[in-house]
Parts: structure tokens; C-alpha cells; sequence
């Protein structure tokens, strides 16, 4: 059902079930790809939980417009199927986003150093690596930025 | 090129009642012919960030009916572009786009259909299985003047629903309505319906 994500003083709802069982359809698929099996992008140094709760939203915010601009968007998906459970994950990660700019808009979505630094090292783990292998990469990733959510 | 000899689709609507959602249009009439219809939908992240990017329907790339079950292709709540172009042979028309996005928050919500029975002293009620997004809100109480209002909330799948214990002789009624939490949304409760328990009121 709706989980609310408490992010510092920015608290949303949204249909996580309905997001993790949309990816539980197409996770082994996708991560079947991922030939670098040495190096993660979302490792748990930068993770949410570890993140002060002032600064939990703004890197929310940033690591979801990664997704959205960078790896959806050049995601090449193998058939139809996965073409559409990719649009439904785009479009509902696209929610949250949405919802974080209201934070952001009501002043609840502060970005402070920590964020920033956070964000960084994501955005280097994510740039180290080959283009395509970083999307296909990150899109298998979606497990632990879930996990992520669902510990909010 | 034969792109454009085939007439598109016309009055293409969304008709969307209960979470279920069909795209329908005016068909294309040639006489003696089969028409095949492609569908095809784009979210609001792909018009955002890829507009170039159109999907093709779950059920309906291609179809011969008028009509659409995007149900499938709708699984977000955020607003979706819908288009469908008509195809005989190597014709194909123009697409024909939907003119206003549709999003599964306009959905019409019914109340919804219920049926009151009786095992022995329990009081049950059993409701129309709508699906996985919906919860159901079940209103019951005592018919007699003060009498306080019970709510249980039920979940899909959860049928009949045992509801209390009842006495005899006395009259209990009973009303629902849905809710669907991916819209926030709910329905009208439905009308009351009463039932009267068999067998002498018991002495005060």
C-alpha cells in the first residue's frame, strides 16, 4: 500500500509496493547485464539512513533526477515488456520527484554540505564507469535505492 | 507513400470507471475491409524527457476493435498521452492523438455492489472483487434510534467479511464505499441495506 517517507521535515506518501513489485518483474533481466560485478554505485557510505534527516531529501531529490535524466533516458531496453515496466518505474519514481519539489518549494528539502557531498560520490561512482554500463548498472541498482526508500 | 490515404481515427475518448480504463474512437470504415488499429502511450516522464518515445499498448498493438484496454499501460498516477492509427494492408493513416491526457486520478469511482447474509448469529457481508487497488470502508450499526456506528476496513481479497455477532429479533443495516490509495480516492457509499434477524427479541 502508501508508504510515507519521513525526509527530514519533507514527508511524502507513495505507492512503494506498487513501484518494488513493478521492478521485482524486470530486476534479474536487468542485473543479468551488469557485467561489473566489483563496483556499486549506491553503496551503503552514501545511503539514506546514514544520511542526517535534514539532508535525506535533498539527496533523494538528486539521486532520483540522476535516474531520471540519465538512466531511463538511455536505458535501451531488449523488448516491449521491459520497455513498458521501465515506463512504469520512470513514471513513478517521476511522482516522487514531483512531491520532493513541493518539499522543496515549502522549504523542507534543504540541500547542506552533507547532501552535496553525498550526491558527488554517487554522481563519480556513476561516471567512472563505461556509459551503458553505468545505466544498466544503476537501473539494477533500483534494489537498493527501494531498500533506501522503504527504511525512510 | 501511403501514409496518409487511410483516414485516422476520430473522437478517440477515455472511459475509465473503477480503475479500468478504455480508450475508444470512431472506427474507420472501408467498405469490405478489415481495419487494424496500433495503439501506442507515452507517460509524462517520456514526454518530459523523451518525446520522441511512444510505447505500444499492452493488448493492442495491433487490434480490429474500436477500442482499448490500457489498463495495463496505465501504471502510474501522472498524466498519459494516448494515440491510434488505423492500418489495411500497407496503408497506414495519420496517428491520431488524444486530446486530453488522461490520469487515473479522474477515474469514475462506484459504490460498491454488496450482499447482506446471515450464518447463525453472525452478520456477513459480501462484496464485488474490484480489484488489487481497492480498500473497502464497511459501515454497519443496529437499527434503533442512538445506535453507534461500526467501520471495518477490508481488503481485496478478504470475502465474505464476517462483520458481528447479531441478536435476534433485532434489525442491523450495513452500507460500503471503496477507497483507492494510489489515487486517494473514494467512492459514495452505497445505499443501506437492512436485515432483520430471525427469532424473539431477547428479554431486557
Amino acid at each position: 500500500g502508501l508508504k510515507t517517507l519521513h525526509l527530514g521535515s519533507c514527508v511524502i506518501t507513495t505507492n512503494l509496493h506498487g513501484i518494488r513489485s513493478g521492478f521485482s518483474e524486470i530486476r534479474d533481466s536487468v542485473q543479468a547485464k551488469d557485467e561489473i560485478i566489483d563496483i556499486r554505485i549506491l553503496r551503503k557510505t552514501q545511503s539514506l539512513q546514514g544520511t542526517k534527516p535534514a539532508d535525506r531529501c535533498c539527496l533523494l531529490h538528486h539521486i532520483l533526477r540522476l535516474y531520471l535524466d540519465r538512466v531511463f533516458k538511455n536505458y535501451q531496453p531488449p523488448d516491449h515488456h521491459i520497455f513498458r515496466k521501465v515506463s512504469r518505474l520512470a513514471n513513478s519514481l517521476l511522482t516522487i520527484k514531483k512531491d520532493l519539489r513541493l518539499c522543496h518549494a515549502h522549504m523542507s528539502c534543504p540541500c547542506g554540505e552533507e547532501a552535496a557531498e553525498k550526491y558527488s560520490q554517487i554522481l563519480s561512482h556513476f561516471e567512472e564507469l563505461p556509459p551503458q554500463a553505468a545505466v544498466v548498472k544503476a537501473l539494477g541498482e533500483l534494489d537498493i535505492l527501494l531498500q533506501w526508500l522503504e527504511e525512510a | 507513400d501511403g501514409a496518409a490515404v487511410l483516414p485516422a481515427p476520430q473522437n478517440l475518448s477515455v472511459r475509465s470507471v473503477n480503475m479500468k480504463h478504455v480508450l475508444t474512437w470512431s472506427p474507420v470504415i472501408v467498405p469490405e475491409e478489415i481495419i487494424h488499429y496500433s495503439v501506442e502511450y507515452q507517460g509524462e516522464y517520456e514526454s518530459l524527457y523523451m518525446s520522441h518515445i511512444w510505447i505500444p499498448s499492452s493488448w493492442c498493438s495491433p487490434t480490429q476493435r474500436p477500442e482499448c484496454d490500457i489498463t495495463e499501460d496505465i501504471t502510474a498516477t501522472v498524466s498519459y498521452s494516448l494515440r491510434v492509427r488505423a492500418t489495411l494492408g500497407s496503408l497506414t493513416s495519420a496517428w491520431s492523438t488524444l486530446k486530453h491526457r488522461f490520469n487515473q486520478n479522474s477515474t469514475i469511482l462506484t459504490p460498491p455492489r454488496m450482499e447482506i447474509t446471515m450464518d447463525g448469529f453472525h452478520l456477513l457481508i459480501k462484496l464485488e472483487d474490484l480489484g488489487p487497488h481497492f480498500e473497502f470502508f464497511v459501515s454497519y450499526w443496529r437499527k434503533e434510534p442512538g445506535a453507534k456506528e461500526h467501520v471495518k476496513v477490508v481488503r481485496p481479497g478478504v470475502l465474505p467479511v464476517y462483520l458481528e455477532m447479531v441478536e435476534p429479533g433485532a434489525a442491523y443495516c450495513v452500507k460500503a464505499r471503496t477507497f483507492v490509495k494510489a489515487i486517494g480516492r473514494h467512492s459514495a457509499f452505497s445505499q443501506p441495506e437492512c436485515v432483520k434477524v430471525q427469532g424473539e427479541a431477547l428479554p431486557l
